[in-house]
């Protein structure tokens, strides 16, 4: 594969966050490279959205270091992490739903045309941008004016990550972005991934959901109680593995018997 | 409503159960288009029962125009706030707190006026920065927040006047602003000449005694309509087609998304109250320059007057949506109502029944359009 | 949406026909009042009564105005209003001749009569060109209803003012002030409209100054409000109390000894008379050669039958 070719683009190790008496993450371990789909498997309260958090510039970490091509970095907020090129895409907080599509790609760095002294938004280059890029991803828009609020929930998804991979991203963080979708939507996200992917961008894809994880993903890595319990890769591990390492083990197992292996 | 059928021959990937938008729906969808609908029937009901009554002489358009550009100018402000998911209760007790701070400072204090109003200006758009920071920084909803500038500001405004002149409404302001450089920006008017000629031809009427016999009784566009209409282009523009206008839509459509993608709500919303203000202190210099006084009982109850212009026209109250255009319609279909219903011969107090139902009205209407923006049931 | 817009023509129906029920226009004269007090001011009623009456029997079109709030700027845009619908008279007050002299001069010089009532002086009617001053001199009365109470043996006293942003409000305490020959200084209350809180600031005023003599109400508004805080207090009947103007608490409370006096600037002719002025003018040509005073009038315990029956309708 050609993900180890290269250096990770980020490297967290050992990373601890206290948050007073509580102990959110508790020692993780986790990289991305170019080009890789790295899928983070935990169950609701693993430590998930404070990984992302740290991951994304949001927290800083109370113990161990974060490496960004090679570097140590150090991030005073989402915008620098941004900038360097880690973009994040949240599960319910992509889109606003009552602007078109095209403002929502080009919230925060809108194309500006000057005319005279005067600032204005070019709309007809971001509009033709947003038309092309959103058919690159597959998605045919009816206008650019369109609401967001019209598009199905992986549509949605799918404007934040073609926005995210317009505007340079190296890392995409997403975070379960097919928890709310259905079998048909599900499968167009995880297409969708599978295109970012082979563009050279590394992808941390957040997810509870195994079967969707072996769907795109290079390697895993299960978070269980703030902590990583190592990497396995492609055709290493079995669902019922990843599954069981997410519960923790031992009372999986029993419940699993009693629902006779359905979970 | 046609609906595509499953052999259309159209674009490549398309859902067949996606209803093909009509020419008519994705009209609707504009935020401005109950107004403008609004407005129409509003005129054609007034042709209709007071076409003969004075409203459209010269004289009446004066009136429910002057009436309406005052709605309009805190309409704009209250409208670009609502779009960034604020409100601003304080706007009524904004406009008597700037008028009365001209008047000590120009009449009590003897300062120049053109200083006052600078002054004035400066002090405002600061407690209306005050106000937003209050809100940014603490989280609380902005309702509460201005409310208690409501009270703090009109209380300031009766105090003040009683301390220092034993009296609530301070006058003297005419005589102050004689000669002044920058009171006729507020109160003067324009285009005389073509006024004078009309009259010269006997498009308009001319005064038949007193001082000003042979004088057009329309004598020029006052500057308050000036204002509104330099205001209501000025925003609009900023609005629609700037970088800007575009974070303020995001930050009162979903402050934390916003955020994510790195703009600095914050500071969009807290420019918004200090535009809101701006305009509310224009109201208040215009009014005050205008009739040479203020009292401490001015704009009372305006900010209501202005949020329900700018829901009439459009703007949702929960923010990220809405249009200047539509809050500028919406403040003339609120003028020329409550002009047009007198001179249609209609009881006053009936007034606020004619209010509630337009007022509802548009607030279904709006229900509406959102949902076929999100497509929500 | 059939739904929507089935509900949006069932209202407009509704509306339309609540304006057709409402349009029908007199023969003849027409004569607007726009006055400066708020919806919420009840002692308006009589001069609402009185203006319909005088409409009635001089058979001319009259209507009443005010701002909703208040508001003397939306004032002036009312009287704008009213003379661009081209009445044949205004009758107005005068309550910020800054404000208001502008417009008012203006309907004059469009060849509109216009007669002040109720706030102004004979003066300022006259700068602004009205025809006359039909009313009761704020100032003057307060000063009367000083020097009586004076004479009474009042020294201090506490003014409930209701409407404190009016100039004409704070001019009545500020007469009876001079009339007792003491200092207003902080014995003016802003009491706000609301009853409750009218009678809350009475109570807790009269509790922290417990040597004041008499109270002053500039209308039912304060004055009911204060009758109900002076009962509570069981002052009341013991303190000196005189009010302006009249109303049904009020009558009642001076039959009962609560109230000495009540200043009595019957409104009645304020809003009556100026119809009945005008439409002579306009019709036979003849116009009284004076201002009228319609008041001050101070109404005792003595004859209040016809008073008391009625009081807030015409009296």
């Amino acid at each position: 594969m050609a993900s180890f070719d290269h250096n990770p683009i980020v490297e967290m190790k050992g990373i601890e966050k206290h948050f007073g008496p509580i102990i959110a993450l508790n020692g993780v371990s986790f990289d991305v490279r170019p080009g890789e789909c790295h899928c983070l498997l935990g169950d609701n309260g693993a430590g998930k959205s404070t990984f992302i958090k740290t991951m994304s510039g949001v927290h800083k970490p109370t113990k161990g270091e974060i490496l960004f091509e090679g570097r140590r970095m150090n991030f005073d907020s989402p915008r620098d992490a941004m900038e360097a090129g880690i973009a994040t895409v949240y599960q319910d907080l992509a889109m606003i739903p009552l602007m078109s599509v095209t403002r929502n790609f080009w919230m925060g760095r809108e194309p500006i045309k000057k005319i005279g002294p005067m600032k204005f938004m070019d709309f007809s280059t971001a509009n033709a941008v947003t038309m092309e890029e959103m058919r690159k991803m597959g998605i045919n828009l009816r206008s650019p004016d369109q609401a967001v609020g019209t598009l199905s929930g992986g549509e949605r998804q799918t404007v934040a990550i073609a926005r995210a991979v317009y505007f340079g991203a190296k890392v995409l963080i997403l975070d379960e972005p097919t928890s709310a979708l259905g079998v048909r939507q599900t499968a167009n996200v995880l297409s969708t991934i599978d295109r970012v992917r082979k563009t050279g961008i590394g992808v941390v894809f957040i997810t509870h959901n195994v079967r969707h994880a072996l769907a795109v993903g290079d390697r895993f890595t299960v978070l269980n109680r703030g902590r990583t319990l190592g990497t396995a890769q492609r055709g290493q591990i079995s669902p019922e593995e990843l599954q069981d390492m997410m519960a923790g083990g031992q009372e999986m197992v029993e419940l699993e018997s009693s629902l006779g292996g359905t979970v | 409503m046609a609906e595509t059928g499953q052999g259309a021959v159209a674009a490549p990937v398309k859902d067949e159960r996606v209803k093909e938008t009509s020419a008519l729906r994705k009209a609707l969808i504009r935020p401005e288009l109950g107004a403008i609908v609004g407005t129409i029937a509003v005129f054609i009901f007034f042709i209709l029962f007071a076409g003969d009554s004075g409203m459209f002489n010269a004289q009446g358009i004066l009136n429910w125009s002057t009436v309406s550009a005052q709605f309009m100018i805190i309409a704009v402000g209250a409208c670009m706030l609502m779009i960034a998911g604020e409100f601003d209760l304080s706007v009524g007790s904004m406009i008597g707190f700037a008028g009365m701070s001209i008047a000590l400072i120009a009449v009590t204090l003897q300062w120049p006026v053109w200083i006052a109003i600078l002054l004035t200006f400066a002090l405002c758009v600061a407690i209306g920065a005050l106000n937003g920071f209050i809100v940014v920084k603490t989280g609380l909803p902005s309702f509460i927040v201005t409310l208690a500038f409501l009270f703090i500001l009109r209380g300031f405004t009766i105090f003040f006047p009683q301390l220092i002149e034993r009296q609530t409404i301070i006058g003297g302001i005419s005589d102050a602003a004689e000669g002044d450089w920058l009171a006729p920006m507020f109160g003067g008017k324009i285009a005389g000449p073509f006024f004078d000629w009309l009259a010269s031809i006997g498009v308009i009427d001319v005064f038949e005694r007193g001082t000003r016999a042979g004088q057009p009784i329309v004598d020029g566009i006052p500057m308050l309509i000036v204002w509104a209409l330099v205001l209501v282009v000025v925003a609009h523009t900023i609005l629609t087609r700037t970088q800007f206008g575009n974070w303020i839509f995001a930050a009162g459509g979903d402050a934390q998304a916003a955020r994510y993608v790195g703009v600095p709500v914050n500071r969009v919303k807290i420019l918004m109250f200090m535009f809101t203000a701006f305009c509310a202190t224009v109201f208040a210099t215009c009014q005050v320059i205008e009739f040479g006084s203020a009292g401490a009982d001015r704009g009372l109850l305006k900010e209501f007057e202005a949020i329900i212009a700018v829901v009439i026209g459009g703007a949702l109250l929960t923010g990220g949506y809405g249009s200047v255009v539509g809050a500028a319609l919406g403040a003339l279909i609120f003028g020329v109502v409550q002009q047009g219903l007198f001179f249609a011969g209609v009881e006053s107090s009936l007034f606020r029944v004619f209010l509630g139902v337009i007022l509802l009205f548009a607030v279904i209407l709006n229900t509406y359009i959102r949902r076929i923006i999100t497509g929500e049931r | 949406m059939n739904g929507f817009f089935r509900t949006v023509a069932t209202t407009a129906i509704a509306a339309a026909a609540l304006i057709g029920a409402t349009t029908a226009h007199a023969e003849g004269e027409r004569y607007v009042l726009v006055s400066h007090a708020p919806d919420s001011d009840s002692w308006w009623n009589t001069i609402k009564n009185a203006l319909a009456l005088a409409g009635e029997q001089m058979d001319v079109e009259v209507e009443y105005r005010n701002p909703p709030t208040g508001d003397l700027a939306d004032m002036a845009r009312i009287i704008e209003q009213a003379a661009a619908s081209g009445p044949h008279g205004i009758i107005t007050t005068l309550a910020d001749p800054n404000v208001l002299s502008g417009p008012i001069r203006a309907a004059v010089d469009s060849g509109i009569d216009v007669i002040i009532m109720n706030s102004g002086t004979p003066e300022a009617a006259r700068e602004v060109g009205a025809l006359m001053y039909v009313g009761q001199p704020e100032y003057d009365a307060g000063f009367a209803a000083g020097q009586r109470a004076a004479d009474d043996g009042v020294q201090s006293f506490l003014c409930v003012n209701h409407y404190i942003s009016s100039p004409s409000s704070s001019e009545r305490c500020q007469g009876f002030a001079d009339g007792l020959g003491v200092e207003l200084g902080s014995q003016m209350i802003d009491s706000g409209q609301d009853p409750a809180e009218i009678q809350n600031r009475v109570m807790a005023y009269l509790n922290a100054n417990p040597g004041t003599d008499a109270v002053l109400t500039l209308g039912p508004t304060s004055a009911d409000p204060t009758i109900l805080a002076l009962e509570q207090m069981g002052l009341a009947g013991d303190i000196y109390f005189g009010t302006f103007d009249l109303g049904g608490d009020i009558v009642q409370a001076i039959r009962d000894g609560i109230i000495q006096w009540g200043i009595d600037q019957q409104p009645f002719l304020q809003a009556y008379l100026p119809v009945v002025v005008m439409t002579n003018y306009h019709r036979y040509g003849v116009l009284p050669g004076n201002n009228i005073n319609s008041g001050p009038g101070f109404v005792t315990a003595d004859a209040l039958d016809l008073v008391s029956e009625l009081a807030g309708e015409y009296r």
